[in-house]
């Protein structure tokens, strides 16, 4: 018997050596805990990049039909909305009028049509996870021809849930379907060209095609990092580059 | 699985009959409070390498999961690549464009040949584009080059160092007072990443054609001999291009370099069931582990639906209805505005065989551009819904066609292969090219008598000028209402 508990004995010890050899320590748990949610929170990024598009992509489908509650609903609750050159409207009872006074009452009318395609867009979820900005592109083809606009949109995530914080979308070109851009362009909106009348004037004035305007990228070129450079003074005019 | 032997024993409560070492010392009549001595210490010997063997598991997972992660950022890199392209020229920033270039990348413009190096390549997108190589970014007065970058099918090797993507490039260009013209190309791109950038390495630029304003594409002429640009007659590329082809009216399908028939472009984890995990502190982390595998997952398979639906696009383009309809489950459904509904996948492609035969006939031209996903994953991954948007240029036999509508899909997570279990395209608006679709509204085609419709149209409405709200798969990302009530 005093071998057999001898035995008993080196195993028990080489047990509890082997067991604080290798069972992890709670430094080893934390640090793989650490790795995870690193992982995790680059996973919620990719997540943000798809539910930021769909918010801009849910926009466009709304004008198309006029459905401007579902439209506003996109909205904190103080975010802003300028489109074109008719000035800044501010919070989301005023992108509603902006929408409903502006464009036309609620609802699809029969053989008025305002598709606003969306898409082209870019995405940068900000490093607080809570901020985000994309660079999109809307192409219009309406009952009276054709518009290109950019957007320059701002977002912000409260309690879970991703909503437009501000919706700058300026105009590059809208003509009618006769002639396209080539002879039959419309210029910018004004803040008088139609009611309702916004909150502030125009962030910035600035011509559609067939003159130049460049939206300012909100990223820095994505090979070199560098921000953008500024387009040339000439540039819009007849003497660029001559 | 090596895992829990004394666990499972313990838990079953069973331990002391099983382990061949406890069985030794219990055929030798070893007094049972021994026996449960040994065992335990063995036992927790056990717990230990267990534990070390489950801590190794785990740490190899997250590591596999960072790779896949890097997987997916890599598309979404790449897509931002392109599209920032697009912005760039659009404005005149041939430089900024050129800088998304490797420093030795190239360009290849149509038939015209391949330009070397960054410095040559915003030379050529100056010239197409209508900038200036003397100052700074910008075009002149009246100069339209807004070419937009759509519908991308990214694929990345395997090594994560190197990737491709087919892009559609959509053209609005011209001059004020002087011209409008329709530009269609499709990009084949190779990126590389460098030092934990990507870049594109080679842009194979495919023009389709660029057709002026009036008369639109339909009106073209077929290409007798050189088509080389005026661009590359001024100033001559740096080596031959790798294909010569004819534009359109011809059909000429560009090559899909990012592998035809690599599945890898439309595959996400195939679905999979958590098992319980013990109630210890490494089994809550090998919780938290599954279910950031599953959001990653479900972040993959957005991206494969995105690939899946722009090779879709791409296939219809060329009049490939056998490829198109094998990205269809075996089950699958298939109804185009008043088509009805066709089931499976032979019958889906005798369906898409009524838009003209197997690879086209010159001058038809059949362009779906993919465009405003709105993608929502199955909270298990095994099943998506999705919104899409399509832009419709046609023409058959000289007429050109304008058409725009709206799909609402469904897909399934096939072992891992996402595929179509539904495409329904709600047709907007047909539109005659060159009256315009508000002058001269084209409605839609009825169900089919000489390949009927194994079903009839779910949903019986009429194209524009009438207009109706088509049903949503999801409520209001916002306020999560439903989006009927107006």
């Amino acid at each position: 018997m005093s071998y057999m508990k001898s035995l008993a004995g080196a195993l028990v010890m080489l047990g509890s050596w082997a067991a604080q050899a290798s069972a992890p320590s709670a430094a080893d748990l934390q640090a793989l805990e650490k790795d995870l949610n690193a992982v995790g929170d680059r996973i919620t990024r990719l997540q943000d990049l798809t539910e930021v598009e769909i918010v801009q992509h849910a926009y466009g489908y709304y004008v198309d039909k006029a459905q401007w509650r579902s439209l506003a609903d996109l909205f904190a609750d103080d975010a802003t909305l300028e489109i074109g050159g008719k000035g800044i409207f501010l919070g989301k009872k005023r992108v509603f009028e902006y929408m409903n006074t502006g464009l036309g009452p609620i609802g699809p009318r029969d053989g008025l049509l305002i598709d606003h395609q969306q898409f082209q867009c870019l995405p940068t979820i900000h490093e607080d996870g809570v901020t985000a900005e994309t660079r999109c592109i809307a192409f219009v083809m309406s009952s009276g021809g054709w518009g290109h606009n950019y957007y320059e949109d701002d977002f912000v995530k409260e309690n879970g849930v991703w909503k437009f914080k501000k919706l700058h979308g300026p105009f590059n070109m809208y003509a009618g379907y006769k002639l396209g851009w080539q002879d039959n362009v419309i210029v910018n909106t004004y803040p008088e060209k139609f009611p309702p009348w916004p909150d502030l004037p125009p962030s910035i004035i600035y011509l559609t095609f067939p003159s130049y305007y460049i939206e300012p990228f909100h990223y820095a070129n994505p090979v070199t990092g560098k921000p953008m450079p500024a387009p040339s003074p000439r540039a819009g005019g007849e003497a660029f580059g001559r | 699985m090596l895992a829990y032997p004394c666990r499972v024993r313990y838990d079953a409560g069973a331990w002391d009959d099983s382990t061949g070492v406890a069985m030794i010392f219990r055929s030798k009549a070893m007094p049972l409070v021994l026996s449960v001595c040994i065992g335990l210490a063995l036992c927790g010997n056990g717990f230990a390498k267990d534990d070390a063997a489950r801590l190794a598991a785990l740490k190899a997972r997250v590591k596999a999961m960072a790779d896949e992660t890097s997987y997916v950022e890599a598309i979404t890199k790449i897509q931002r690549l392109g599209r920032a392209f697009g912005y760039y020229t659009d404005k005149g920033y041939f430089g900024e464009a050129a800088d998304l270039f490797i420093d030795d990348g190239t360009f290849q413009w149509g038939v015209d040949g391949v330009y070397k190096g960054k410095a040559r390549i915003r030379e050529l997108l100056t010239r197409h584009g209508g900038g200036s190589m003397k100052e700074g970014p910008g075009l002149p007065f009246g100069r339209l080059n807004l070419r937009m970058q759509l519908q991308p099918v990214v694929t990345v090797a395997a090594d994560g160092n190197t990737a491709h993507a087919r892009w559609r490039e959509w053209g609005l260009l011209g001059e004020y007072k002087k011209s409008a013209t329709w530009g269609d190309a499709i990009a084949e791109d190779d990126y590389v990443k460098q030092n934990g950038v990507w870049k594109i390495a080679a842009r194979r630029y495919y023009l389709n054609f660029e057709a002026p304003y009036q008369g639109g594409w339909a009106a073209l002429k077929p290409v007798t001999g050189e088509w080389q640009s005026a661009v590359a007659k001024d100033f001559p590329p740096d080596a031959p291009a790798s294909k010569q082809y004819a534009p359109f009216p011809a059909v000429f399908v560009p090559p899909y370099d990012y592998a035809d028939g690599n599945l890898r472009a439309i595959r996400s984890r195939a679905p999979f069931d958590a098992p319980k995990r013990p109630d210890d502190s490494l089994g809550k982390l090998e919780a938290l582990a599954d279910a950031k595998e599953l959001q990653l997952a479900r972040t993959e398979s957005v991206r494969a639906i995105e690939n899946l639906q722009a090779m879709y696009g791409y296939y219809i383009d060329k009049g490939q209805w056998k490829k198109a309809a094998s990205l269809f489950s075996r089950a699958g459904t298939y109804e185009f505005g008043q088509s009805g509904v066709y089931i499976g996948n032979a019958h889906i492609e005798r369906a898409l065989s009524l838009m003209g035969p197997e690879g086209l006939e010159q001058g038809q031209l059949n362009n779906y551009v993919m465009v405003q996903p709105i993608i929502h994953i199955s909270p298990d991954n095994r099943s998506a819904k999705a919104r899409w948007r399509s832009d419709v240029q046609l023409s058959r036999a000289g007429k050109g066609r304008w058409g725009g509508g709206v799909y609402e899909n469904e897909y399934v997570n096939d072992k891992g292969t996402w595929k179509f279990s539904k495409l329904h395209y709600y047709v907007t608006f047909w539109g005659d090219y060159d009256k315009g679709w508000a002058a001269a509204p084209i409605p839609m085609d009825p169900p089919s008598t000489s390949i009927p419709p194994d079903q009839p149209p779910t949903v019986v409405y009429q194209s524009f000028p009438k207009l109706q709200i088509v049903p949503y798969h999801y409520v209001n990302p916002v306020s999560g209402r439903p989006n009927a009530g107006e």
